[in-house]
């Protein structure tokens, strides 16, 4: 009798609480860190119904379900890694283990898929997975599966491109030319073809070799298009942002950026080196976004994932709160998702970063695997991912055991 | 003696040529299996541990790695895991989910049957950088939904117990899991098919009615494992919260208890006052897949440091997953350090704090001590340095360019 009136109380005392929480989940306390919108002081964040509901300096505890202690932390858009591998490419990796844990909430594959595989990569991987998926649909049609067909410019189908885009204009987001070992131009050519037709950037990762017919300065400022991307910033095999002689940032880079054209880190296994970035960032050169090109190797040494590449962006001189522009707001820019995601702006998507910023002594490794020795590293401590919590590295979203019961699985 | 003045002579001409390829100095060594404590280096040539011992100069290697205030243990060794090479399904990727986590020896727990373990050993076994091994599902298809699952005939033992014989350095054990219906089929075949191959019995259950876990225990052999020990389906305590007496029993016989965590198979409300009677789980596996890595991040050093703050010492969470797994899927030559044996080895970090732990139904548990995974050495390799410290620096390490 005594548990049959405890439990009326009970649901008696929840209906009336349920009345009272306009909100699911509430993030309080934290710095809110939203460069969009100009945001950057202590304040709370609420969500409902998936949805980004109210950023303000008060939101009662009581008007939400759920209520995260997030003094001391950073609550920033969810991450957007706008170059990241998750299909296609031997090396690509599943995305929800590798992004959530790092506070991506949006990945960008870079040119996995071309539009002959991107229907088989929308169902294996896309429809499957948690984080939020884009591509870049690779020019080649059979995607990034080789030098065999990566170097095969009879695959390169401007027009059948631009369609598949067409036809999927919710996920595919630019267009991605890589790993093309022939001489000329004809890759990026294409590619920039197919991005005319179909209204959308293209993302270029270009390797300057002898006899490749291809320099550089050219490519930037004669090919590449304002608001296309190039990729591996600081490789030195594929832009030569440094001039060998003056250590100085090469002249036609500054044009290049001041036409339009964007730089992304793309850091990889091979693609983020101590000397070149750190001459760049001395000449006052940054990345204008801040990406990974996660796959199973830069995954391992590098440990390239957001944070990490934040954090060594941090090291060498960039503010945070650049690196959080650059990571969430200017990658959505560049794929024109600008009024999707990259903001906490109310009614956007609940896709949150809960990031902490520590003090200690850090190792941030190159491609090379040399390392720079850091006093700050930003972490990831949780992620919310359409509204739900995905990642909880402090445990910030769930009660002690000892005080609950004899619970299944803990809302 | 031989060896030590071999060794001498080394240090004496080591000046002229180094004759390991990597030294790792001053780390706590903690190997329960070879009954080593306290501070050691080990030296390694090639894929090899070369030497293990107290003062090994650093002259004599090309490559020395200091490891003061780090733990040093055999490479870890998950035997319960899900893996699969572009992660479809719930399988994760062998490599980066292991190394990173300090486990070199990953095994994975039934994802293939016969009819499809073949298919596993091209697309991943053979490309795996971490030593994957095997438990054989029961079910020709392996562990591919409730309709292949629950369904008897798959349940072939001829077929399952051939392919074992095949393959029996990669293959070393069945595996019976998520079997509803309320029979002994799946129970029966798995344990004849481990019988016939003279290999060991992993046993994922869900009791039915006429089908309890006490019974479960008394069929059980010497030398079997349950999995998902500390899990909500099977009942490890009575009402006075006292763990059973026929587990107590069954552990006298010889069965085996694995943690195998997973999102589904670990609560602090089982575990704690379980452990607290003493009743220890004799292997700590992860159970780790798609559905577990992310909210209670069932990793290697995560369950480790549950355990480790519910009362366990660092020696017997170590014992736990190196050596007694070694033992419990008759594993040669992993799990303990060994001069002459692969070399395989675990650099942890345990830290002091407060920090937060969820189990399967994100109840969280704060403790004060955490294991971390700063460094593995898979097959005389580094393939994680999480703190750098095999890394060089970039400031000495002279001009470096990908334009040669």
């Amino acid at each position: 009798m005594f548990s049959l009136m405890r439990i009326v109380f009970l649901a008696g005392g929840f209906a009336a609480v349920l009345a009272a929480q306009p909100y699911d989940l509430l993030i309080k306390g934290g710095r809110v860190l939203d460069p969009a919108n100009h945001v950057d002081r202590i304040a709370d964040v609420a969500i409902a119904q998936k949805k980004i509901a109210r950023v303000a300096d008060q939101i009662p505890a009581a008007d939400a379900k759920k209520v995260l202690d997030a003094r001391g932390l950073l609550v920033t858009p969810g991450l957007i890694d706008l170059h990241a591998h998750v299909f296609g490419y031997e090396g690509s990796i599943f995305p929800d283990d590798s992004a959530l844990p790092a506070c991506t909430t949006t990945i960008v594959d870079a040119g996995g898929a071309g539009w002959r595989t991107f229907d088989e990569f929308k169902v294996k991987v896309i429809d499957r997975s948690r984080t939020r998926i884009y591509a870049f649909l690779n020019i080649v049609g059979h995607g990034m599966v080789g030098p065999k067909f990566e170097n095969d410019t009879s695959d390169m189908d401007a027009a059948k491109t631009a369609e598949k885009i067409q036809q999927h204009r919710g996920l595919i987001v630019g267009i991605k030319t890589a790993h093309f070992g022939r001489s000329g131009w004809t890759a990026i050519d294409r590619s920039v073809a197919a991005g005319k037709m179909a209204g959308v950037p293209v993302m270029v990762d270009d390797k300057i070799t002898t006899g490749s017919g291809r320099a550089s300065a050219e490519k930037l400022i004669e090919h590449m298009r304002p608001g296309d991307i190039h990729t591996h910033v600081f490789n030195d095999r594929q832009l030569e942002v440094i001039d060998r002689y003056t250590g100085k940032v090469q002249p036609w880079i500054w044009e290049a950026r001041k036409k339009g054209v964007l730089f992304d880190l793309g850091h990889g296994a091979g693609s983020f080196l101590w000397p070149v970035a750190s001459k760049a960032v001395q000449d006052g050169f940054f990345p204008d976004t801040i990406s990974t090109d996660l796959h199973e190797s830069s995954i391992m040494i590098q440990q390239a994932d957001m944070t990490n590449c934040i954090s060594k962006m941090m090291h060498l001189g960039m503010k945070l709160e650049d690196a959080i522009a650059r990571s969430t707001i200017a990658p959505a820019r560049a794929i024109r998702r600008q009024d999707e995601i990259g903001t906490l702006g109310v009614g956007r998507a609940a896709d949150v970063a809960v990031l902490q910023l520590q003090n200690g002594v850090f190792a941030f490794k190159d491609a090379w695997g040399k390392k720079a020795v850091a006093q700050r590293r930003l972490d990831c401590a949780l992620t919310v991912r359409d509204g739900a919590v995905v990642h909880d590295a402090l445990g910030l979203a769930y009660p002690e055991w000892q005080k609950a019961g004899n619970y299944e699985v803990l809302p | 003696m031989k060896r030590i003045a071999l060794a001498l002579l080394a240090a004496a001409s080591a000046g002229a040529q180094p004759v390991y390829d990597l030294l790792l100095k001053n780390g706590q060594v903690l190997d329960p299996g070879a009954g080593r404590r306290g501070r050691m280096d080990i030296a390694i040539s090639g894929k090899t541990i070369a030497r293990i011992a107290p003062d090994l100069p650093p002259a004599a290697a090309r490559k020395v790695v200091d490891l003061t205030g780090y733990y040093v243990t055999p490479g870890l060794i998950d035997i319960h895991t899900h893996i699969d090479a572009q992660g479809a399904g719930l399988n994760l990727n062998p490599d980066h989910q292991n190394l990173r986590n300090c486990v070199c020896t990953a095994v994975d727990a039934g994802s293939s049957g016969w009819k499809n373990f073949e298919a596993f050993k091209t697309k991943v076994i053979d490309h795996a950088q971490v030593r994957v091994l095997a438990l054989l599902n029961i079910v020709g298809a392996g562990m591919y939904g409730a309709a292949v699952e629950n369904d008897v005939n798959e349940m072939d033992v001829e077929a399952a117990v051939k392919m074992v014989k095949k393959y029996p350095d990669l293959i070393v054990g069945i595996k019976t899991a998520h079997f509803q219906p309320p029979t002994w089929d799946a129970v029966d075949r798995a344990t004849q098919a481990a019988e016939r191959s003279n290999t060991v019995l992993m046993v994922d259950f869900h009791p039915k009615p006429g089908r309890g876990y006490a019974e479960l225990l008394q069929r059980m052999r010497p030398g079997d494992i349950h999995t998902h020990f500390y899990g909500r389906l099977t009942p490890q305590l009575d009402e006075h919260q006292r763990v059973q007496s026929y587990l107590w029993e069954a552990r006298r016989k010889g069965v085996l208890f694995d943690v195998g965590h997973g999102s589904g198979s670990f609560w602090f409300r089982i575990a704690a006052p379980a452990i607290q009677q003493g009743f220890l789980p004799d292997t700590i596996s992860t159970d780790l897949h798609k559905g577990s890595i992310m909210l209670p991040r069932a990793t290697m050093p995560m369950t480790m440091s549950k355990f480790l703050n519910l009362g366990l010492t660092l020696e017997q969470v170590i014992e736990r997953s190196t050596l007694n797994p070694a033992r419990a899927l008759r594993l040669k030559g992993v799990g303990t350090l060994r001069e002459g044996g692969e070399a395989d080895i675990a650099v942890l970090k345990l830290e002091t704090g407060r920090f937060a732990f969820l189990d399967s139904g994100f109840g969280k548990h704060y403790g004060d001590q955490l294991l971390r995974c700063a460094l593995t050495v898979r097959a005389g390799k580094v393939v994680w340095d999480a703190d750098g410290l095999f890394a060089e620096d970039w400031q000495y390490a002279g001009p470096y360019s990908n334009y040669k």
